[in-house]
Order: structure tokens, then C-alpha cells, then sequence
């Protein structure tokens, strides 16, 4: 961060103060703040109804004076155009890419930005084309890093800026790319990162200096002759040092490419069941970041599924963590730690695996969150048009229940293939509403002249509180707006202003900075959990315990969404409430702490033994 | 010019004519007639369904023209309608299909098709309306009211979607959709007795609809049945459960194309109905001759019709125009093997592994021709290669324990046998084998006749065959029990006449002589035994 008050230790960032609603989603408004259209807006953001909570949005409601997220990524510096590398041969990596990442590389506070690039497919990888016309077309081809060079005025305004550090950082991601995952493989305070690829995998070490090494050889976790989308980095054994997951898709080589023409005989992308799932595979990191492979020991069973998403929490509340990983086409898996450095999938008895009637879906995007604040994580995954996105609810004992439909996620995401998605409360109401990024797979034909005609618009819904969700993309701002074939998203603050802001990494089109706009209306509480050595705590659990309020348990976490790595911050909605919270938290070692009063509406770095 | 040519003339200048009109004309019936608008870009479809849309779309300018009454009109509109649906265009079909329900809003059709594209493109709330409009048309009609009820469910409304399901099952009281639906909206009302009431009904009626396994264990399970849970959790499948929809069938066979033929045939092909697998397969070469998977399709109908010579030609050609077929490769090996010609079916197994690497039963049957050539190493090592992709193959697991066997690697044969029996699954042929390993292996170490005998009195509980009466000779045999096992032998040796096995006659007649020496049998499998 250039011109803030930046560290990684205590305070980060000052907001502006509380404004708007007194009684938040439920109590409605109290104050009204300036003109009509303020006020209509703020009605929006906190609601206004007598009981709000099972209020639906109107659809008459006037559109809102700003949009609620604005999209800045050029004026912000961000050039970047996706090369899906596509020669009309329809090779399925094309598909899939690109996955994002907000990770703090240089250590300043803020959120920077990498992103996966393609390239032409050929036979042997080589450019089938014209290589030199792809670098035209997008600079130098590869995956890019971009520092955040955030500047923050006295008054507490922002401007954002990024700068391609892609050649000083010396990744040279030229493989095609398809996600990113993030984590401090070393316990260095550094954060790492992991390049998934068609072919291979690619972990680069962060060197402190601005720069990356890469060690997939010596690390042990290049993933030979994989195909992964996503990863996550969790600590499964609780020894300290992060394990690497990694979700395989499919048995894919441009050898045995073909082409699935649909009914009227137009060519098209086939599903993955033409080529049959990979296993996955779970690294098991020896320390320092030298992983060995405990897969065979430690997945028992040879599932070999198309893995897309995967997302990891402590599902049934023992302390350790498990893993959820959503497949194509094939039952998603629930693989339930063990406590023995293996895993067992419980996904079908668990009730998460297949839809309620028993369908396996296309399942693509997940993340994991506490929707009811009933203090356990429940599930959302994006799915394929038609079959709509799902919602799992959890019991607290890892048994879920399908509220797709009853929630009204299902049905309002229909017309959409999901991809990127997460939990995320974008007006720091308190409660967790979900943003989904999407694109078809299946051509949109007749909708020429597009290049790529796999578009579709983007979807927000708003958690009623009451179990339901309501779709307010449309009066969300014109970000929402725009169709494009969304598969990456990555979720957090990016201008440090304390909610949540959006990269959408878009499959031939450019990338998307959707900067929130309205979460600041309500107040939050900030918190970067990091262990003595300063790596960030993935996993770590966070009650938020409020006086004559629900308490909200939230995680740090990277994983989840798609081939996408999330600020690995907490940041809790907290309504109107201007009551500094206690918290406390559970490390991912099983060690709980508290802290009596932590200062809400900034961020805050809590280490692990400073707590009582 | 062909006529087809001349049409298509007239239907240009007809186009022209209704693009630059400044509104449309007026129906007979005193409404707006609306002249065909731009076909979307169609250059990625097959030129056979280019010019079937072209087609109706010419014939739509042509009738607009010719100021027709509504319902031709409507009709006009829907056909073209309903063959831009079934190509997948997500939005040009809508303004047909609605022009269509404009000018006839009697016909159920229209309603039912444009619901059916709300449905596809995720649309449930206009697909709602939709539905209803054409079951209030045709009330009789079971598909509508399933497919209202599964929408209503999708929006998460139970309580709307059940009386739609009961109305078709009173409709169709043997309707397994509809009980299907009326058992799912149980489930989400949490009435988990009605639920499995409903299930179990549909199970008893269809055991073929594993789809309604997980639901049934997700109501079992509420009701604190786990046992009943678990047993039909393991049993979920994916199944679609759908009513009978001649609109929708009308559809999927509407498009001229080699991909709908090549669909048809496949469901031809799934229903045993070969010779009408082989129909379609040859319509869709018709329009596309070079299309290997067609060749292959045809091929293996033309295999299950025992037109052994014609299927050959098929797969031949598959292979010829796409290296990639592997199942005509293998074919092709199972032709060579069957008629003895092992060299060529190595290589038509080896070009179906190279085609696709993850195919158990050509590393199977590769095996077994290798073993036949006297290359039994390299067919340990195929053997592998399948149980490796598919651990649980009892062919992998016994080819490789008997060609062990046959290479002298008795005690290996014996241990992989033993391991395969307590894996579970299939085991009859792996135990059987193990028993004729205990009872027959020159290797004394290996032999345990006591063991023999009660794999064999397991199997002969099971049913009674000559191979295992044969095993059971030689268990007696290896027991000293010579007379009993020459008495057995004897039987079998009847049986054998009687049918015409001259082959397995003459073996029989080998051990018996030993037998009747007080010998035992020391060879568990001669060469023409062996798979």
C-alpha cells in the first residue's frame, strides 16, 4: 500500500464513520440523510420495511443514484485481457480459465492481484497458431502479477492503483493457465503461490524482495500429468504447516481431443465425462514447504471425478478440517478429516454429494459460510443452466439439508452457469449474501457476431435473514450489467475500506475490479489472524460475540470460489452495532483465545498469543 | 436450377419483400400478421439443418404472403418454431413460437414448446405461466402437469406442486413421473411418510428408477430408519424420471442431422432394436459419410444383427478415417481373436489402448491374446495395466491369476486368487479357480485338498456344471479318494458325450486314466480351458 497507514500489525485502516440506517436490516431506517434518492438508497442497503427481513426488494424500487459496486479495473490500471487461446479446434482447457488471486505478496497492507493467463493449444502445447499475434494482442503471454499501489487521502478517500510487477517478480507462468491458490507454504510470513495448469502445476516461493522463485520441483507439488482447477491450502494434520488440495479435472491431453457436436450438428465443447475424471491429489507438507504425496494413503477409495471447486472448513465442529470438493457432472465429495492424516468422503450420507432428488449436477464454484449465523458453515455451488445454483444447510454434525429451492438461490439462479461465488456480506448487514460470476459452456448460438459466445451477466443475492435470498443484481449498478463469460472471482477488500470488493477474472474478455460501494454504510470489524511467524491462519475460526446480539463465526480462508484465492482477512458486518465485540477465536491447532474489545471499523491484526 | 434452387429463389425475394414492408400485413382473421424476420447466423450447423431451416423459413414467407387463415398461419410460425428449438438456439425460436400462440391460442402446442425453451433457458417463472396456459388447453395431458409440478418445485413451492402431480396420476394412474413429483413434494414439505410411501410405490412399479434411491434414503433417514437409509443410499443412481412427452419427442427427432440420427440410433441401440439402430445409423452416414463414430455405430449393430462380414467393412472404416475409435479397434481385435488370429487382434487391442489408455477390457483381452502366443510375461503385465483402471475386474484378476499358473508362479496365482476371493463382489469364477489351484498345482506347497473341498461344496450350492464337477474329481483325487473321484469323472464323461464336447471328452478321459491309476491330476487348466 503506497500512502496508507499500512503494517501488518494493529491498526490498518481507518473508515470513514458510521452513517445511514440505526436499525439495520430488521429494525429498518431511523435517520434519513440528506435528499430522496440518499435515502432511497440507503433504504436499499439496510431496508426500510416494516419487517425487512421477509421483505422482498421491489422491483419498482427507483434505481439507486450509485451502483453498489462500480467497476474501476481499467481506471485502476488494470490491463488485462484473458486469452482463452481459442483457434476454433474447441480444445476443452479453453473453457476453464481464469482463475484470480488478492494476496498481499509484498507485505504492505494491501491486497494485490494476480491472474492466470491462457495461450494457444497445439499438439505439443506449442502455439497452434500464431504466438506472436497472441503477445500482440495481450502483451506478454502468461499469468500477471499487479501491486497495489493503494493511496489513501487524509480524508479517508482512495484512489487505486495497480502496476504490472509480472517481470520483477520472476514468475514466469507461460503454461496455460488455470487457477491460483495462495498460502505461506514456509511459515516464512510470506505468502505463496500456487499455479494450477492444463499439465502440471507450478508453486513459486515468495522470496520477501518482490520477488518469486519457483520451486515446484523441490517442493514436490507439480502435479505430473494433472489437470487441476482448483487448490487449497488447509492444514489437515494440525501440525502447523499448510497441506496442499488439489482438485484434478478431467483426463484431458490434446492427443485424444474431440469435438461434441450438439443436435444441429454445430461443434462444441464436450463434457467432461468424454474424457473420464483424475483423482485429486492432497500434498502433505513435510515443513518448510517440501510436500510429499499422501493421496493414495490418505483418499482412499480412487475417486477419480472432474473436480472443479473446492473449498475447506471444519464442517462438523471437531476442530480439524475438512474438504468439499465440487465435481462435474459426478457427485460432489465431503472428505471428513479423520484425525489421522487421512480423509473419508461422506459426501452422498451427509447429504451434499447430489441434489435432494438424487442428481449429480455440474457442480463448479463453492464457497463455505455461516448464511444463518447459526454458527456452523453451510454451503453454496454454482451449477450449470437449468439445474441452478445449490444451497446446503448444515445441522452443526456435517448433515446438510438441500435449501436450494426453499431458499429461492435455485430457482433465481437457473437461467445461469455458475462459476466463481462466494459468501459474502456485501452491506455489512451481519448476514452472508452470495455473488456468482458466470458463463456459459455450451455456445449461445444465433447470438453472433460474438467471438466467444458463452456470456452471461453476473448475480447478487440478498440474504432476507429469514433463509431466503433475493437477486438485487439489477440494481446492484451496471457492473451487473455487463455479460461476460465470468469463471474466477476472488472476494475482499481490496481498497482496505472495510467491505467486501470483487476480481472477476472473465474467460476471453477483460478482468473486472468491482469496487463495493456500499458496504461502508454499516459498521465491520476488520481482522487479519496470523500465527507467532506471521503466516496468515487459514482455517482459524472467529466468534464475533456481540452483547444482546447473535454471536457471527466466521473463518480465514483463501480457498473456495473457482481457481480463485480470496483475501485471507475476516471481515464481519456488523449492522448498526457501534459495540466493540469480544472475540475469540479457534487456531487451526485446536487452541482457542479471546480478546475482550477489539475496535470495530478498522482493520486489525490479531497474533496468535496475544489473546487470553 | 433445381426446384429446391427455385424455392429458395422465390423465398429470397419473398424475404426481401417482408423485410422491407413498413409493418406487417393484416391476417384474415383482422390481426397482424408479422413477416419472418432474420434467421440467426447458422454457419456453424450442419448444411443438412441449414437447409431444413431455410426451408421452413421459406415456406413461412411463402404462407405469410399468401394471407392464409390464422390456424395455417400459426402453424407456419410454430414449425419454424419448433425446428429452431430443437437446433438449441436459446432466443430465436421465442418470437415464432409466440407468433404461433398469436394466431391460434386454442392450440396447447405452442405454449407447451415456448414453456419448454423458458425451462431451458432457466426461465421458471414465464415457463410457469406457460405450462399452465397449455394445460388449461389440454387439461388431459399428463407431461404438462408433471412438468407444471417439477416447476413449481424448482421454485421451491411444494404445496403448489403437488395437486399438479395428483392430477396426473388421476390422469395416468400408472404414471411413475407423477408419483415420483408427488413424492418429492412430500420430501420438501418434511412429510417423510408420504415421501417414502410415494418412493417406494415408484420402485415397486419401475426398479429400474434408481434415481428415487437417494430421496427414499433422505426420508428414511428423517424417520430414524438408518438401516433402510444406507441400503438405498448405496443403491443412487442417476435416473431421469420423466413422463411420456410426445411434443418433446417430436423435437429430438425433427432436425435432419447426422447427430440426431446418430442419437435415434443409439436409443435404438438401447433398446435392442438393432435393426433400427442400423436404419438411423445409415441415414446419418447418409449425410455425413466420413463420420467414423457413425461407422462404428453401424458396425456394432450390424455385430448384434450377426452380419459379421458387413460390421467389419463398418469398423474397418472407422479406424480408416479416425485413428481415435477405439471401440472400433477393439472390435475389430475381438473379431481377429475369436477367429484365432491373435497377432492381428494384439495389434487391433493395442491400437484401441493407444487410442484410449484407460480401457480395462482391451488391456483384457490384449492379455489373453498375448497369453495365446506363448507371451505370458507381457500378458501379466496387461493384466496389471486393467486392474490398475479397474481394480475390481474379476476377468483381470483371473486371467492374470491363471496366467501366473501357466508360468509356473503357482503360490503368486494362489495368493492373488485368495486375495480376489476376500475382496467380495463376483468371486464364483475367482473361487472356482482358486479350488482347482488347491486341488491340482504341481507345486505341493500350493495344494491344500481340504481347502478345495470346501470351496467346491460352497459352489456346487450354487449350481452344478462340468467344470466343476471336474474340480471336484480332482479335489476327491488329491483326498487319495480315487474310486470316488474316477466315479465323478465317469458322470462327467457321459455328460460330455451326450452333448457333443468331444474336446472336453477327451480331457476328461486323460484324467480318468489317471485316476483309475490312483494318480492325481496335476495340471489345474489345460491350454484350451484357459479364457
Amino acid at each position: 500500500m503506497r500512502g496508507g497507514s499500512g503494517g501488518t500489525v494493529g491498526l490498518a485502516t481507518m473508515t470513514s464513520p458510521s452513517i445511514g440506517c440505526s436499525g439495520g436490516r430488521r429494525a429498518g431506517c431511523r435517520r434519513a440523510l440528506g435528499g430522496l434518492a440518499f435515502l432511497t438508497l440507503l433504504c436499499l442497503a439496510c431496508g426500510c420495511a416494516a419487517d425487512p427481513a421477509v421483505a422482498p426488494v421491489a422491483e419498482s424500487t427507483p434505481a439507486p443514484t450509485i451502483a453498489w459496486f462500480a467497476e474501476r479495473a481499467a481506471a485502476a490500471g488494470l490491463s488485462f485481457v484473458h486469452v482463452n487461446g481459442a483457434t476454433g479446434r474447441l480444445y476443452y482447457p479453453e473453457i476453464l480459465p481464469p482463475g484470480v488471486a488478492l494476496l498481499d505478496y509484498d507485505g504492505d497492507g494491501d491486497l494485490d492481484i494476480y491472474v492466470t493467463q491462457g495461450r494457444s493449444l497445439g499438439p505439443t502445447l506449442e502455439s497452434a497458431t500464431t504466438p506472436a499475434a497472441t503477445a500482440r494482442t495481450v502483451g506478454t503471454v502468461g499469468g500477471r502479477l499487479f501491486r497495489n499501489d493503494l493511496r489513501v487521502g487524509a480524508d479517508g478517500s482512495r484512489d487505486l492503483r495497480f502496476t504490472d510487477v509480472t517481470e520483477a517478480s520472476r514468475i514466469t507462468a507461460d503454461g496455460y493457465g488455470i487457477g491460483v491458490a495462495t498460502g505461506d507454504i514456509d511459515n516464512d510470513g510470506r505468502i505463496d503461490l500456487y499455479l494450477t495448469n492444463y499439465r502440471g502445476c507450478q508453486m513459486y516461493r515468495n522470496n520477501g524482495d518482490g520477488s518469486f522463485t519457483e520451486v515446484t520441483a523441490v517442493s514436490g507439488t507439480g502435479n505430473p500429468s494433472g489437470f487441476a482447477a482448483s487448490a487449497a491450502f488447509v492444514d489437515i494434520d494440525r501440525d502447523g504447516w499448510l497441506d496442499l488440495y488439489v482438485a484434478n479435472n478431467v483426463s484431458y491431453r490434446i492427443e485424444n481431443h474431440t469435438v461434441c457436436p450438439g443436435p444441429a450438428g454445430a461443434p462444441d465443447y464436450c463434457p467432461p465425462q468424454i474424457y473420464g475424471g483424475m483423482p485429486d491429489r492432497l500434498y502433505r507438507n513435510l515443513g518448510r514447504g517440501r510436500f510429499a504425496d499422501v493421496t493414495r494413503a490418505a483418499l482412499p477409495g480412487g475417486i477419480a471425478r472432474p473436480a472443479l471447486g473446492v473449498a475447506t472448513a471444519d464442517f462438523d465442529g471437531d476442530g480439524w478440517m475438512d474438504i468439499y470438493v465440487a465435481n462435474d457432472g459426478e457427485p460432489d465429495v465431503l472428505w471428513m478429516n479423520q484425525h489421522d492424516g487421512t480423509l473419508r468422503d461422506v459426501g452422498l450420507a451427509a447429504g451434499i454429494a447430489v441434489t435432494a432428488e438424487g442428481k449429480a449436477e455440474a457442480s463448479m464454484g463453492v464457497d463455505a459460510g455461516d448464511f444463518d449465523n447459526d454458527g456452523d458453515d453451510d454451503i453454496v455451488v454454482t451449477e450449470l443452466t437449468g439445474q441452478g445454483s445449490n444451497l446446503y444447510v448444515n445441522d452443526g454434525h456435517a448433515r446438510f439439508r438441500d435449501a436450494s429451492a426453499s431458499s429461492g438461490i435455485g430457482g433465481q439462479s437457473l437461467p445461469y452457469t455458475g462459476w466463481g461465488t462466494a459468501w459474502i456480506d456485501y452491506d455489512n448487514d451481519g448476514w452472508l449474501d452470495v455473488l456468482t460470476v458466470n458463463g456459459t459452456i455450451v455456445a449461445q448460438e444465433g447470438r453472433a457476431p460474438l467471438v466467444f459466445p458463452y456470456d452471461q451477466k453476473k448475480l447478487l443475492f440478498r440474504n432476507l435473514a429469514n433463509g431466503r435470498f433475493q437477486s438485487v443484481g439489477a440494481q446492484a449498478g451496471p457492473a451487473f450489467e455487463l455479460s461476460e463469460s465470468g469463471r474466477g472471482a476472488a472476494f475482499g477488500d481490496i481498497d482496505n475500506d472495510g467491505d467486501q470488493d470483487v476480481l472477476v477474472g472473465n474467460n476471453s474478455g477483460p478482468l473486472r475490479l468491482l469496487v463495493n460501494e456500499v458496504g461502508t454504510r454499516n459498521h465491520w470489524l476488520g481482522v487479519r489472524l496470523v500465527g507467532r511467524d506471521g503466516r496468515d491462519m487459514l482455517g482459524a475460526r472467529l466468534s464475533v460475540v456481540r452483547t444482546g446480539l447473535p454471536t457471527l463465526v466466521r473463518r480465514a480462508r483463501a480457498d473456495g470460489s473457482y481457481g480463485s484465492a480470496n483475501d485471507p482477512r475476516v471481515l464481519v458486518g456488523l449492522g448498526t452495532s457501534v459495540t466493540a465485540p469480544s472475540l475469540r477465536v479457534r487456531w487451526p491447532d485446536g487452541r482457542e483465545e479471546s480478546w475482550p474489545s477489539v475496535p470495530i471499523d478498522i482493520w486489525t491484526t490479531l497474533t496468535q498469543g496475544s489473546g487470553q | 436450377m433445381t426446384t429446391r434452387g427455385a424455392r429458395l429463389t422465390i423465398v429470397f425475394a419473398l424475404v426481401l419483400h417482408g423485410a422491407c414492408a413498413p409493418s406487417g400485413a393484416t391476417s384474415p382473421a383482422g390481426g397482424v400478421v408479422s413477416p419472418p424476420g432474420a434467421l440467426p447466423d447458422m454457419s456453424k450447423l450442419a448444411p443438412s439443418v441449414q437447409t431444413q431451416i431455410r426451408e421452413r423459413h421459406a415456406a413461412l414467407s411463402a404462407l405469410v404472403a399468401a394471407r392464409p387463415g390464422p390456424v395455417d398461419l400459426a402453424n407456419g410460425y410454430g414449425e419454424l418454431g419448433k425446428v429452431l428449438m430443437a437446433a438449441q438456439f436459446p432466443d430465436a425460436p421465442e418470437p415464432y413460437l409466440l407468433d404461433a400462440q398469436r394466431q391460434n391460442p386454442s392450440d396447447h402446442r405452442w405454449p407447451y414448446y415456448l414453456a419448454q425453451l423458458y425451462r431451458s433457458r432457466g426461465e421458471s417463472e414465464k415457463a410457469l405461466a406457460q405450462f399452465a396456459r397449455s394445460s388449461t388447453l389440454n387439461p388431459d395431458d399428463v407431461a404438462s402437469q408433471v412438468w407444471l409440478g417439477d416447476t413449481y418445485l424448482q421454485l421451491g413451492q411444494p404445496e403448489a406442486a403437488e395437486p399438479r402431480f395428483a392430477k396426473a396420476l388421476a390422469l395416468q394412474p400408472s404414471s411413475v413421473s407423477a408419483r415420483f413429483g408427488l413424492g418429492r413434494a412430500a420430501l420438501a414439505r418434511n412429510d417423510h411418510r408420504g415421501a417414502v410411501a410415494q418412493f417406494e410405490d415408484v420402485l415397486t412399479r419401475d426398479p429400474k428408477a434408481a434415481a428415487v434411491h437417494y430421496p427414499l434414503s433422505l426420508a428414511y433417514s428423517a424417520l430414524g430408519d438408518q438401516a433402510r437409509a444406507d441400503e438405498h443410499l448405496r443403491q443412487r443412481a442417476n435416473y431421469d424420471i420423466l413422463p411420456a412427452d410426445p411434443l418433446m419427442v417430436e423435437l429430438e427427432t425433427l432436425l435432419e442431422s447426422p447427430q440426431t440420427y446418430e442419437t435415434q440410433g443409439i436409443r435404438a441401440l438401447e433398446k435392442e432394436d438393432w435393426t433400427g439402430a442400423a436404419s438411423w445409423f445409415r441415414k446419418g452416414l447418409a449425410l455425413a459419410p466420413e463420420s467414423a463414430a457413425l461407422h462404428q455405430r453401424l458396425g456394432a449393430a450390424l455385430s448384434a444383427l450377426s452380419e459379421m462380414g458387413a460390421a467389419r467393412q463398418q469398423f474397418e472404416e472407422a479406424v480408416r478415417l479416425s485413428s481415435d475409435q477405439f471401440l472400433a479397434h477393439y472390435s475389430l481385435g475381438v473379431m481377429d481373436q475369436q477367429a484365432g488370429r491373435h497377432d492381428a487382434a494384439i495389434a487391433r487391442f493395442s491400437a484401441a489402448l493407444l487410442a484410449q489408455p484407460k480401457y480395462p477390457q482391451a488391456q483384457v483381452r490384449l492379455a489373453s491374446s498375448l497369453r495365446r502366443t506363448r507371451r505370458a510375461r507381457e500378458a501379466v503385465a496387461a493384466y496389471e495395466r486393467a486392474l490398475a483402471d479397474a481394480p475390481d475386474l474379476a476377468e483381470a484378476r483371473l486371467g492374470a491369476a491363471l496366467t501366473l499358473a501357466q508360468l509356473g508362479r503357482y503360490r503368486e496365482a494362489r495368493d492373488r486368487l485368495d486375495a480376489a476371493v476376500q475382496a467380495g463382489g463376483e468371486v464364483a469364477p475367482l473361487t472356482h479357480a482358486l479350488a482347482r489351484l488347491l486341488a491340482a498345482a504341481p507345486d505341493a506347497a500350493v495344494r491344500d485338498g481340504a481347502r478345495a473341498m470346501t470351496l467346491v461344496q460352497e459352489l456346487l450350492q450354487r449350481g452344478r456344471t462340468l467344470d466343476l464337477g471336474e474340480t471336484m474329481a480332482m479335489t476327491l483325487a488329491e483326498l487319495g479318494e480315487f474310486e470316488r473321484a474316477a466315479a465323478v469323472q465317469r458322470d462327467l464323461i457321459t455328460a460330455s458325450r451326450q452333448a457333443g464336447l468331444a474336446p472336453v471328452t477327451a480331457r476328461l478321459a486323460a484324467n480318468l486314466s489317471r485316476y483309475e491309476r490312483r494318480l492325481p491330476c496335476r495340471t489345474p487348466w489345460t491350454e484350451d480351458e484357459l479364457p
